[in-house]
């Protein structure tokens, strides 16, 4: 059943395009990851679906319902979660707390502020900050405060949850556990839309690959589809040498 | 962000009181003045630490100040309403008032909101000169002394509302506010994704902040039976407004009270020895603590001064 569908995405930044027609599916219960080159506007598609930017043209659906033109914490109440790229903590907040804050706000119907707590303190053990609750995030390592991401997003319980590169740069044990987790969110019945630049953990998770190049969609398949695609081989590694003396 | 109560902070409370209701049988009727002027400048400046708060600076609380001066005097000279209803008249028209702008201008990150301030209450600090047949002009309103000068009772009135500007802040410290507020100023399109809707939250704050100096000023204009422009709209009160709490201590309940404190005795002592010399403390003042103390007297207790007093830890 179809969770997410965008259709005929598009987004420019002055005459720069950053994503142009763009159009697929998500389906519910699944895990999908969204790869492409650097530039290649996976980051732009997030923003797009989470609010944070309005598409040129366009539509997205959640469930059916459009949520062109809606604004961020509307589409939060909606219920899409979303990590950032760069961890954004809010610094002078305990990992509790940013992480309550999250529950608070995002959920609808609106919680208690004894249940966003108590979810929360179960949230922080789920994702490894048991603890660590009482801690600032400046103290925390990257992994950890790549947890804290994780959870603020979590704690809206979203329909769908959109990961922005979680997995760089940690360590090969911090990148197994991540992928644990991410593997137990879905049993949970959380559908997971990714963006990721590590391979091994794409070929390793996804159920279906999404790939990006310029802004366009040049592939989609499953993981074992879209490495022996030759568009992708030839976006990521350039063509052959012969070929492109031709 | 921690709601429970301890019997110490109630037996605490309490004595503080029963200090405030027997404290204008202690004092001279001018140390009671100093006290009810003090009051004033904390109603002011935990109102303005309020919208801080959001990451709001507000740099025109003036504004609203003479907007809620201006009210309650204008409606006792014209209807003779009485004062204390004027001055919840007063409140009320400077919170309309704040709705407008904020919902305007507080859709803008940074700066603009901070200028946006300064030229409203400029602006009607030259409306109100040029429309002297509504307003009194540069000649100002007069009104009779409050419950005829009576200084007790007005030290009651603002007591009142001093107790309950502090037990709004308390509640929105303990509220699910604090986190929306505390978000916004940290990182305000995160707290967006994480659905909070900033503008909202920040005009909340705004109405909030704005209807106490409302109630500051209508109360002003009426306990010092004269008003006019270039004072209740001037500058020098919106400074005030900022430095006492950065001074004391940005996001606290304490920190406003007790910049104040120091600040008003800073500026009675100048007061006496050197004209003006308050103006410049409030500059020196504002140096020295965002260069040196960001978090304020009570961070500065916190960090340096109490851990001395603290025994040093057997190893």
């Amino acid at each position: 059943m179809t969770l997410l569908r965008v259709k005929d995405l598009s987004k420019h930044f002055g005459g720069l395009t950053a994503v142009q027609n763009v159009s697929f599916e998500i389906h519910r219960g699944e895990i999908v990851s969204l790869i492409g080159p650097n530039g290649a506007g996976k980051t732009t598609i997030f923003n797009l679906i989470s609010g944070v930017y309005t598409p040129d043209s366009g539509g997205i659906l959640l469930d059916n319902e459009d949520l062109v033109g809606r604004r961020p914490f509307e589409v939060c109440q909606k219920g899409i979660g979303r990590t950032f790229q760069i961890m954004q903590p809010f610094p002078h907040m305990t990992v509790l707390e940013n992480v309550m804050t999250s529950g608070l706000f995002g959920r609808v119907p609106k919680i208690s502020m004894r249940q966003a707590e108590e979810e929360t303190k179960e949230l922080c053990q789920l994702v490894g900050l048991g603890d660590k609750q009482k801690a600032f995030p400046k103290n925390l390592t990257v992994a950890d405060q790549k947890r804290i991401e994780i959870a603020r997003a979590l704690a809206i319980k979203p329909k769908l949850l959109l990961l922005d590169e979680v997995m760089s740069g940690l360590t090969p044990t911090e990148t197994g556990e991540a992928i644990k987790l991410v593997r137990r969110l879905r049993e949970n019945g959380t559908t997971i839309f990714l963006i990721e630049h590590v391979m091994k953990v794409v070929m390793g998770i996804s159920d279906r690959v999404i790939v990006l190049h310029h802004g366009e969609k040049i592939a989609e398949g499953t993981s074992t589809e879209v490495a022996n695609d030759p568009k992708v081989i030839k976006a990521y590694l350039g063509e052959k040498v012969e070929e492109s003396e031709k | 962000m921690n709601r429970s109560f301890s019997w110490k902070t109630v037996i605490l409370l309490s004595a503080l009181a029963i200090f405030m209701i027997f404290y204008p049988k202690i004092v001279d009727s001018y140390f009671l003045h100093l006290t009810v002027a003090t009051f004033l400048a904390m109603i002011m400046a935990s109102s303005w630490d309020i919208l801080a708060r959001t990451g709001q600076v507000s740099v025109g609380q003036a504004g609203l100040f003479g907007v809620g001066a201006y009210t309650a005097a204008l409606l006792y000279q014209r209807v003779h309403i009485p004062p204390v209803l004027g001055m919840l008249a007063g409140a009320i028209l400077a919170t309309v008032v704040a709705f407008f702008l904020g919902y305007l201008t507080l859709r803008l990150r940074g700066i603009y909101f901070a200028i946006t301030t300064i030229a409203f209450a400029e602006a009607l600090s030259v409306i109100w000169l040029m429309t002297p047949r509504i307003t009194g002009g540069a000649m100002g309103v007069s009104t009779p002394p409050l419950f005829n000068g009576n200084r007790e009772q007005a030290y009651y009135l603002i007591l009142i509302i001093l107790a309950l500007v502090i037990f709004v802040v308390w509640l929105i410290e303990s509220s699910r506010l604090n986190f929306a507020f505390t978000a916004i100023r940290e990182n305000e399109e995160v707290a967006n994704v994480m659905g909070i809707n900033p503008t909202r939250y920040k005009v909340l704050a705004f109405l909030i902040s704005a209807f106490f100096t409302g109630f500051a000023g209508g109360f002003y204009s009426h306990y010092n039976t004269y008003i006019i422009p270039y004072e209740v709209f001037g500058l020098g009160i919106s400074i005030a407004c900022l430095v006492m709490p950065i001074f004391g201590g940005l996001y606290t309940i304490a920190g406003p009270i007790i910049g104040t404190i120091l600040i008003k005795a800073i500026e009675e002592y100048l007061r006496v020895t050197f004209s003006y010399g308050h103006q410049i403390a409030y500059g020196l003042i504002l140096v020295v603590v965002v260069l040196f103390m960001p978090e304020g007297l009570l961070g500065l207790w916190k960090r340096k001064i109490f851990p001395l007093f603290k025994q040093p830890h057997r190893v």
